[in-house]
């Protein structure tokens, strides 16, 4: 199985968990969104040194991912092109913030190292929290909550064809390769030479396949907005979930 | 098979296009098609059926001519009202389904033509019903196989209970079963349909009527048994005879 078709799986099985039937799921996608941009300023706005808060915060995702009943090892695999380059903001915080500001035992902790560990953490939650959302709710329901968050129609627009169209880049690219590395079986990799024509070809193919589709979709009535699926109701434990929350990350912030 | 009754939903007279100025892809074009017709457009490689298809459904403008699909002149200003009545399954499933799911890609249609709910949702389950695939429809379109993007293309169609229905290449990557169970269902359709295919069994088996045309003409109009009997006329114009005739002459 080649690289592309393995991310094209990927995105599959993100799609698949999506569409399960599971309470996390059927929560309403704007309580969902809210919740997960609350969250992320309740993290981000930590002070640097606030270490405990940072520790308690870790309470959202984790119970989370277990009433959503997704896999954290999972969540890691799929962000890990991503985590090492948010955790790796604070690394060089040691070298320049010296001044020892806790002692556990025997065990110094420089206020670098305390605030490296504390943005290593708020890039963890924060790519956790946005995997939650994405996992357990599907494009056209966020792109729908941010309709309702009077988002302008053409960014969601944009960001719902960004999902769409990512897919046909990949397939095309997967198509392409295949297509090279059958009449280039010793060839390892693509070489430099065919890189200029092969990635001219992907752009042509994937404007002509996305022309096509765009046609599909006038035809079928598209005038500029999408309609992002069943309008659907808040209900009592969509309520409760953000009251719960809303008050939990106050009470985490103010107590510790 | 279905016949067509009296009622005109397709008229076309004198209709000429050209991509480029003085190179004309369709030249003097005239036909007319009533509701519940089943019509077979037939034709080699390059003949233009393709571009025909596309101007039925306004995705090419600046012909000559006059062309009115249900009884509205094709035109800007009527393009939104004369899709509400046409629907056209593209050769490639997978450029005609683009949402998450079969459900979803379904009701696409219904809902940017601002029906309520519960009519998107009757309009889904009987598209669903009449396509036979109920079972996919929370199924996400890249599990589908190509038969069954196939039927859920058309199932999309359906859902908008088009007068006219066009079709490029339909029985293109389906498997016998998957053919024939397209073949019935096409036999029970109600709305006129326009069937562009290479496959002149599968016209034989659909439509009742068959157009032929050549360089951008149409050559031959006529009912679809005597236009794909006739050996001389088919191999004139670049084709040879269905399979099941065509074993019979050898």
């Amino acid at each position: 199985m080649s690289g592309i078709e393995k991310q094209l799986r990927e995105i599959d099985k993100l799609n698949t968990l999506q569409q399960r039937d599971q309470w996390m799921n059927r929560r309403h996608p704007l309580v969902k969104l809210c919740l997960t941009v609350v969250y992320i300023i309740f993290v981000v706005s930590c002070h640097k040194y606030q270490l405990s808060t940072m520790v308690m915060l870790a309470v959202y995702p984790f119970m989370m991912f277990n009433f959503a009943d997704l896999s954290l090892k999972d969540a890691i695999y799929r962000m890990r092109l991503i985590l090492p380059i948010v955790m790796a903001v604070g690394i060089f915080n040691p070298f320049m913030d010296r001044e020892v500001v806790m002692e556990l035992g025997n065990i110094t902790l420089t206020g670098g190292v305390i605030s490296m560990i504390t943005l290593m953490l708020k890039g963890l939650y924060a790519v956790l929290s946005a995997y939650l959302l994405i996992a357990t709710t599907t494009i056209e329901d966020i792109c729908f909550a941010l309709r309702r968050l009077h988002m302008p129609k053409i960014l969601v627009t944009v960001i719902l064809l960004i999902d769409r169209y990512i897919y046909i880049l990949g397939q095309e690219a997967e198509r392409i390769m295949t297509a090279y590395q059958l009449r280039a079986p010793s060839q390892k990799g693509i070489h430099y030479k065919a890189w200029g024509p092969l990635v001219g070809q992907w752009l042509i193919r994937s404007m002509e396949r996305a022309q096509v589709v765009y046609e599909s979709m006038t035809l079928r009535g598209y005038r500029g907005e999408f309609s992002y699926g069943k309008k659907r109701k808040l209900t009592a434990p969509d309520f409760l979930l953000l009251t719960v929350w809303l008050v939990a990350f106050v009470v985490i912030r103010k107590g510790f | 098979m279905k016949t067509g009754t009296e009622k005109e939903v397709l008229h076309i007279e004198d209709l000429s296009y050209a991509y480029e100025k003085d190179v004309p892809v369709l030249k003097h074009i005239s036909m007319d098609a009533k509701h519940g017709e089943s019509i077979g457009l037939i034709g080699a490689n390059g003949v233009g059926k393709s571009t025909f298809l596309k101007l039925l459904v306004g995705l090419n403008l600046g012909y000559t001519g006059t062309l009115s699909v249900a009884h509205h002149p094709m035109n800007k200003e009527n393009l939104n009202h004369i899709r509400e009545h046409i629907g056209y399954v593209f050769q490639d499933s997978d450029n005609q389904l683009f949402m998450t799911t079969v459900e979803e890609d379904v009701a696409f249609g219904p809902r940017n033509y601002g029906l309520s709910e519960e009519e998107v949702e009757e309009r889904v389950q009987e598209a669903l019903r009449l396509t036979h695939i109920e079972e996919l429809r929370d199924k996400h379109i890249y599990k589908l196989s190509g038969g069954e993007k196939k039927l859920a293309s058309i199932a999309t169609i359906l859902a908008l209970e088009p007068d006219i229905v066009l079709m490029d290449e339909p029985s293109v990557a389906l498997d016998p079963r998957n053919r024939r169970h397209l073949i019935n269902l096409l036999n029970e359709m109600e709305p006129m349909k326009l069937i562009a295919s290479h496959d002149l069994d599968f016209i034989l088996d659909t439509c009742e009527r068959t157009i032929l045309m050549w360089q951008g003409t149409i050559v031959a109009d006529g009912p679809t048994k005597e236009i794909l009997c006739d050996k001389k006329l088919l191999e004139s114009h670049g084709l040879e005879l269905p399979l099941r005739y065509y074993y019979e002459n050898v």
